[in-house]
């Protein structure tokens, strides 16, 4: 049991067509489930739907309980907003202790704080905060009733790169134990997060998982681009899988992908290199493959012309420049194929 | 050595206050001469000219200097009456004006019977302002009646409010012509369209999430309202409700047609008097005793207001209710 929903909700705009959000998500108590999808996908109007804001057709239960008809406040959920959402008249402390006098059974506030590290921040006001310290405000108010769910929207979003992996690491610390659904357009956020992914695309669920199943056998080459794979014209890999006639898009990670010696014995592919770029730790290597292999029976053109027979992939060090001919191994086993290209 | 000046000007290294104190020092000399000799007509042009050059001076650029030449001589239009009136005004008169209980009881019923009007206007019109900010089907009808006392002539307003609750309109027991709830009523058509639009761009300003975040961890609509909606509100709901109040004081046309007298509670003699809105004992004065007499009433008038005008804004820009941060 959990938090379960399966809502339709309908978003009209000036000036825009109506949106709609049709999605069922279910949450074992305990799990964080990770909403990921790209900006737009409806990942927000859903948060916001399950915490009661907006009206909506179908059902949002907890524990079998249904929730719908129930105001926000009568929920019992937390929520941790993009832009902190703090109350800019209120203090640290008064902010942390906002929803404790509605709930018999709170947290300490200042406990919190002291947890979170920012109990020195205690009586300043949120626009004297940065970004992170306002997160931690943010988290602490929403931990501090104790709640039955956690529903975290972008939390990381607005934070620059060495914050945002403070708090990840700490986020996914107090998430151990909470049931928690927390939206991201962000992959590597939600690989970290989560217990459970579910890709969303144009308000609907495309694909319910563990970070394993998403990111390794996406459902679709919309997921595989979204969670980081290569995307190609499957044709371009004949010569290492065995590519059924309908198969259209193949994808695979780039870190399966590796460079071989040699240009071209032993069942690898061959192409040049376009791109190399220093990524964190690793070089990223875009290499165009070449479109007269000849074990490539192309019956399309749509490698020739260099778009769709483009891997990337990483190596340590020594990286290959721009231009050089390199080999290319694709373990099969690693890649997903799709019949359609969407 | 011109130049050298000019360019210190422009690069502020002179530091603004003290500019604008010597352009203020040389604006009254240059009027107190203006006056004194019998010219004020001198003046006027010697503000559109002093303008020009020191928007010269300061930026240098036709662009600049040509908006403040044609922007001075609004200045002239709307500052030079009012200097005028001031400077031409009789001492002897005001002290004897300011002595009479009569203008004692004008002027107290002149910043009351506004006040009356302007909570009314706030107690009713907050609520409407906060379903407007959110929206809800027909706002536009909504929105349009609440404006329509910004287009309709004063004196039209006050014939409106008679045929709705004078004689054979609605509430026959409750009797307007020539009451304070009459008065008050009047009033309150005029300025509360001032009330609720300042209070809802207020609430307008203020971010959902504000309140959902108050919502979802507990707090009901009422308590939300409560504790993060007004707060954050509040500098907007009190700008309503001096616009509404100063509205009030100002309005004589609907005022002199449904109350032209009024019998109200007078708090320092402890007990009810008669007497006019202060506007429409102004212009009575203006008819019976000519310009001299009327301006000494209006020149009262016209400070108390101020008066309370500054206090208000001086209250109002206080921090305190938002920490020093907003």
């Amino acid at each position: 049991m959990g938090l379960s929903a399966d809502v339709t909700a309908t978003f009209t705009a000036d000036g825009a067509d109506a949106f709609v959000v049709d999605a069922t998500v279910e949450v074992e108590r305990g799990e964080s489930l990770v909403v990921l999808g790209p900006s737009g996908s409806g990942k927000t109007l859903l948060l916001e739907t399950v915490a009661g804001f907006h009206d909506h057709e179908g059902v949002v239960s907890l524990d079998g309980e249904a929730l719908n008809g129930l105001d926000p406040e009568d929920r019992g959920f937390g929520f941790v907003f993009q832009d902190y959402a703090l109350f800019p008249h209120l203090t640290v402390t008064e902010n942390a202790a906002y929803g404790t006098r509605y709930r018999d059974d709170h947290r300490d506030p200042d406990d919190l704080l002291a947890e979170l590290g920012v109990a020195d921040l205690c009586d300043r006001y949120p626009p004297t905060l940065s970004g992170g310290e306002k997160q931690r405000v943010a988290l602490a108010r929403a931990l501090a009733v104790r709640p039955k769910v956690m529903l975290l929207d972008e939390p990381l979003a607005a934070l620059d790169v060495p914050t945002r992996q403070a708090l990840r690491d700490d986020l996914a610390a107090v998430l151990d134990d909470v049931t928690a659904v927390y939206v991201t357009h962000n992959r590597t956020t939600a690989r970290a997060v989560a217990d459970r992914i579910a890709v969303m695309r144009d308000g609907q669920i495309v694909q319910t998982g563990t970070p394993e199943a998403v990111f390794e056998r996406p459902a679709s080459p919309m997921v595989a681009a979204f969670t980081g794979s290569n995307v190609i014209a499957a044709d371009a890999l004949r010569g290492v899988v065995d590519v059924p006639a309908d198969a259209m898009t193949a994808a695979v990670r780039p870190e399966h992908v590796a460079l071989v010696d040699g240009t071209g014995d032993g069942g690898d592919l061959t192409g040049e290199v376009a791109r190399s770029v220093r990524e964190d730790a690793a070089h990223r290597i875009t290499v165009d493959l070449d479109a007269d292999d000849p074990r490539a029976e192309l019956s399309t053109g749509a490698v020739a012309d260099g778009g769709d027979a483009r891997l990337s992939l990483f190596v340590a060090d020594d990286p290959p420049a721009p231009g050089e001919r390199v080999g290319v191994s694709v373990p099969p086993e690693r890649v997903t194929l799709f019949a359609a290209a969407e | 050595m011109a130049t050298g000046t000019e360019t210190d000007v422009r690069t502020g290294r002179l530091g603004r206050a003290p500019i604008v104190v010597a352009f203020a020092a040389v604006q009254l000399a240059a009027f107190a001469a203006a006056y004194a000799s019998g010219s004020p007509t001198l003046y006027a042009y010697f503000v559109v000219g002093s303008v020009a050059v020191a928007a010269y001076a300061l930026d240098g650029s036709a662009f600049v200097v040509g908006a403040a030449t044609l922007g001075s001589v609004l200045l002239v239009a709307l500052g030079l009456p009012l200097a005028l009136f001031v400077a031409r005004q009789q001492p002897g008169l005001i002290v004897q004006k300011a002595l009479n209980p009569d203008v004692h009881r004008v002027l107290y019923l002149g910043v009351y019977g506004p006040l009356l009007a302007a909570l009314a206007s706030l107690l009713f019109g907050v609520p409407l302002a906060r379903l407007l900010a959110d929206g809800f089907p027909g706002q536009q009808v909504i929105e349009s009646l609440v404006d329509l006392p910004l287009v309709v002539p004063h004196s039209v307003a006050g014939i409106i409010i008679l045929f709705g609750f004078g004689q054979g309109g609605a509430f026959p027991s409750v009797s307007v012509l020539g009451t304070m709830t009459g008065m008050v009523l009047a009033m309150s058509f005029v300025s509360a369209p001032y009330a609720v639009n300042a209070a809802r761009e207020a609430f307008e300003s203020i971010d959902d999430r504000l309140e959902y975040a108050s919502r979802i961890h507990g707090a009901s609509r009422f308590q939300t309202f409560r504790r993060v909606t007004a707060p954050l509100a509040v500098r907007g709901i009190v700008t309503g409700g001096v616009l509404a109040w100063a509205r009030a004081v100002s309005e004589f046309g609907a005022v002199a047609v449904v109350a032209y007298t009024v019998e109200f509670f007078y708090l320092p003699a402890g007990e009810s008097v008669r007497a006019q809105h202060a506007p429409v004992f102004v212009y009575n004065t203006y008819l019976t005793g000519g310009l001299e007499e009327s301006g000494a009433v209006a020149f009262l008038l016209l400070a108390v207001s101020a008066v309370i005008f500054l206090i208000v804004r001086y209250l109002t820009s206080d921090t305190a209710t938002t920490g020093g941060v907003v």
